[in-house]
């Protein structure tokens, strides 16, 4: 075994560091207390960043992306969530669907679209699945036609013609080019009759809705999506008609890239505020005194961040662990364990970093405050009963 | 003897309070704007109305106008307005367990003459207990089971011929900003131990800064004394300092804000509830899958188990002979209920939010702010790692000093 990191991954790791620390980290806590949920986006960082090649990191060299391979993305994602978990998340949602379109795209639609993704600083992607009675069901979809997705696309010559609407979509307000489920065929169950299509934002019919106001990852925009007879050209189905979710399943769940990737992200971003939390803790507890001592001189506190440490240093030994077998193309229920896992770790170091902080009387700190918040999306993301059943079900699959 | 009937008049001032939080509370509560966190204005006229229904005034005694409530109906009470809206709770239980240690047990006749009136007369009339200070370490923490001084008090009261000069400034005190009349706990040169003196808040020289981002429920600020008079008979009894406070019955005190915690669990447990009932996912409503029906059990086991330690605590409140025959176990029953209910409120909310998916963060939906409202209780003050350290010196059967000569005096 040899767990060294490359030149080039420790390169990019160093890189994606001093980012975070000097351009992230000082606007993290002022871009999380903007109340309004539209105006917490800032394109400066996201230009910023791009420059650096967070944005394309997952996009092929031959297509002018970075080309990185998991374990580097796995670091930087750690690195750059360490300073803002939301941040970081919106950088790493592109690398998620740039692994879709190398692995589902046709040469023609990369040549589309890949060329303009990459060039543009402020090209963002996003893909649309969840709507307001369609949650669980397109994540664990049953044979009721009836059930699931509910946005209709009707085929008209050359064109697909979309009506209706999601919820919660990442990235969907700011956003230059969308994937999205949609129903071809309502008479079948949603496994039989459901299509993907590439949408671009500027596709006539097609405009967001309101701007979600979440409790946690503020900076991080999740939006409605509207479609009035919007028209899709036939040429931007990805794969097959109802094709859509027939590539996810098996051992490795969608090994298409999209979900592969997805649940090593969320490990790895889970590992980054679990970085932030027990390095704030430890340097909290060392420089504040107590009765005339440091608050480390106490066992209750020596007890609670030996705790912090040992699950975020158990939690990167599966994120790494699982980089590198995505790496050697070994695909397992791993990912998903280890996002499951990170759900439980994520929840309770930054709860325990909330106990050694304590409120102070009556006034919380907070970046105490924003990383618990931060950390309660993993629990219906990432951790949810759903999700881990859907990848204790890998294991027999 | 132990009997979980409720007397018929808790049983109806728990449906009535219940009613109005229906009726009156929830419409207002759960309007999307008042869901944000970060809107901590308090719904006013639901606080009024209270009033009018004698929530204000729940524990004073019924022979000067209140309902005299004992501790356990006070907390059935808490319960159910927290689970409308916790603020609401907060504000209402701090007047109320105020409005029975001041005007029963801790004015004289003279000072009730005074202030009884205006207590009883105006709906608006709060009441508030200034005794931290900004700064002040409150925590036993590396003392633990070791003698330490306690915390000094910076703000002094100076006679001065018939009057008393209070300057000073306290920190998060509850109900600061509605406040008509403040309980303050001071210095008095001359004295060894603190004293209460009571100042009204329009007083000279008494200024109120709400604390907009408290973590604490209901309304609290700082209060600043300058040169602030009042009469030398406004002073309270030698014991009123360790009553308010709580130093007379350490960790056995009513649960009145364990019963808010837990009133703030079982709103975000129905709120659940009902949605597993509608929302229909996986071909059949959520309650009917074996996952989300575990999750809603965990939720019921843990309030229920909390509430019977909430009852416990404030039944043997309400019965001290039970602690001295040892009817019930010789612990901070108090204490003991805030650690286990701001654990098993937190889980419950955190799991009551998983079953909304996605909704469970939004901020116009309900659930992260039970799961707010859940944090604040179980950090507000020193938090639980201290309070476990509060049980275990009176496990260790170690006894502080002060404290012991505070309930001395009060003997």
């Amino acid at each position: 075994m040899d767990f060294n990191l490359s030149d080039e991954q420790r390169a990019w790791q160093m890189t994606a560091r001093k980012f975070a620390d000097e351009e992230i980290r000082p606007i993290s806590l002022q871009r999380d207390a903007i109340p309004t949920a539209r105006e917490t986006w800032d394109w400066e960082i996201i230009k910023k960043g791009s420059k650096l090649g967070f944005r394309t990191m997952a996009v092929p060299k031959e297509w002018g992306g970075e080309g990185t391979d998991f374990v580097t993305q796995a670091l930087v994602m750690a690195e750059l969530a360490k300073a803002d978990s939301a941040i970081a998340k919106a950088f790493s949602q592109n690398w998620k669907w740039s692994h879709l379109i190398s692995r589902v795209c046709t040469e023609e639609q990369k040549k589309r679209f890949l060329p303009g993704f990459v060039a543009d600083d402020t090209w963002v992607l996003g893909k649309g699945i969840t709507e307001p009675s369609a949650g669980s069901d397109n994540r664990m979809p049953i044979d009721d036609p009836k059930s699931g997705i509910k946005l209709r696309a009707e085929r008209e010559g050359d064109e697909w013609i979309l009506n209706g609407e999601k919820a919660f979509i990442a990235n969907a307000p700011i956003g230059k080019l969308f994937f999205v489920d949609a129903r071809t065929d309502a008479t079948v169950p949603p496994k039989q009759g459901t299509t993907l299509f590439l949408v671009p934002r500027d596709t006539p019919g097609f405009r967001i809705g309101k701007v979600f106001n979440k409790s946690g990852w503020r900076f991080y925009q999740n939006g409605e999506m509207i479609f009035e007879n919007a028209r899709v050209p036939h040429a931007n189905v990805v794969g097959e008609v109802g094709g859509a979710i027939k590539k996810a399943g098996g051992r490795g769940g969608d090994t298409t890239g999209g979900d592969l990737f997805g649940d090593l992200e969320l490990a790895a971003n889970a590992l980054g505020i679990c970085d932030d939390a027990c390095e704030t803790a430890l340097r909290y507890a060392k420089n504040t005194k107590q009765g005339g001592q440091p608050l480390f001189a106490q066992q209750n506190v020596q007890l609670q961040i030996g705790k912090m440490f040992m699950l975020t240093e158990a939690l990167r030994s599966f994120v790494l662990r699982v980089a590198w077998e995505h790496d050697m193309k070994i695909h397992s229920a791993n990912a998903g364990l280890a996002m499951n896992y990170s759900t439980d770790v994520v929840n309770e170091v930054t709860e325990l970093y909330m106990e050694v902080r304590g409120a102070q009387g009556c006034h919380m700190d907070h970046h105490t405050d924003k990383l618990v918040r931060d950390a309660f999306i993993w629990n219906h993301l990432a951790g949810d009963s759903l999700s881990r059943m859907k990848i204790a079900r890998r294991l027999v699959a | 003897m132990y009997n979980l009937h409720l007397s018929p008049e808790q049983l109806e001032i728990r449906d009535t309070v219940r009613d109005f939080v229906t009726r009156e509370i929830k419409p207002a509560a759960l309007k999307a704007d008042r869901l944000d966190v970060a809107d901590r204005s308090l719904l006013m006229a639901q606080i009024d109305a209270a009033s009018q229904l004698g929530l204000r005034t729940l524990e004073l005694s019924e022979e000067r106008g209140g309902a005299g409530a004992d501790a356990l109906t006070s907390c059935i009470v808490a319960e159910e307005l927290a689970a409308g809206d916790a603020d609401i709770a907060a504000v209402l239980s701090e007047t109320s367990r105020l409005s029975h240690l001041l005007f029963d047990l801790a004015l004289n006749d003279a000072q009730r003459e005074q202030f009884l009136p205006k207590l009883t007369g105006d709906d608006r009339y709060h009441l508030a207990f200034a005794a931290r200070e900004p700064e002040t370490d409150t925590r036993l923490g590396v003392n633990y089971h070791r003698p330490a001084a306690e915390a000094t008090l910076r703000t002094t009261a100076v006679k001065s011929g018939s009057d008393f000069v209070i300057n000073g400034v306290k920190d998060c005190v509850a109900n600061a900003p509605l406040a008509g009349l403040f309980a303050v706990l001071t210095n008095i040169p001359g004295r060894n131990e603190p004293g209460a003196l009571l100042v009204p808040a329009k007083t000279p020289g008494v200024s109120v800064m709400v604390h907009e981002d408290a973590w604490q429920h209901g309304s609290c600020g700082a209060v600043t004394f300058k040169d602030c008079k009042v009469s030398a008979g406004n002073l309270l009894g030698d014991d009123a300092a360790a009553l308010l406070s709580g130093k007379d019955t350490p960790g056995r005190g009513s649960p009145l804000f364990q019963a808010l915690n837990l009133g703030i669990g079982r709103a975000a447990y129905e709120t659940a509830l009902d949605y597993a009932h509608i929302r229909i996912q996986g071909g059949r409503p959520l309650i009917q899958h074996q996952a989300i029906a575990t999750k809603l059990a965990d939720i019921a086991i843990n309030l229920e188990v909390a509430r019977a330690a909430v009852w416990q605590a404030a039944w043997a409140s309400d019965h001290p002979a039970a602690y001295a025959d040892r009817s019930v176990a010789d612990l901070p029953l108090q204490t003991i209920a805030q650690v286990f209910t701001s654990e098993a409120v937190m889980k419950a909310a955190k799991d009551s939010a998983e079953i909304f998916g996605a909704m469970g963060v939004m901020r116009d939906m309900p659930l992260q702010k039970y799961i707010h409202d859940a944090r604040v209780c179980q950090h507000t003050g020193d938090g639980n790692s201290e309070a476990r350290l509060r049980i275990a010196e009176v496990i260790a059967g170690y006894r502080r000093v002060n404290e012991t000569a505070m309930a001395l005096a009060g003997e």
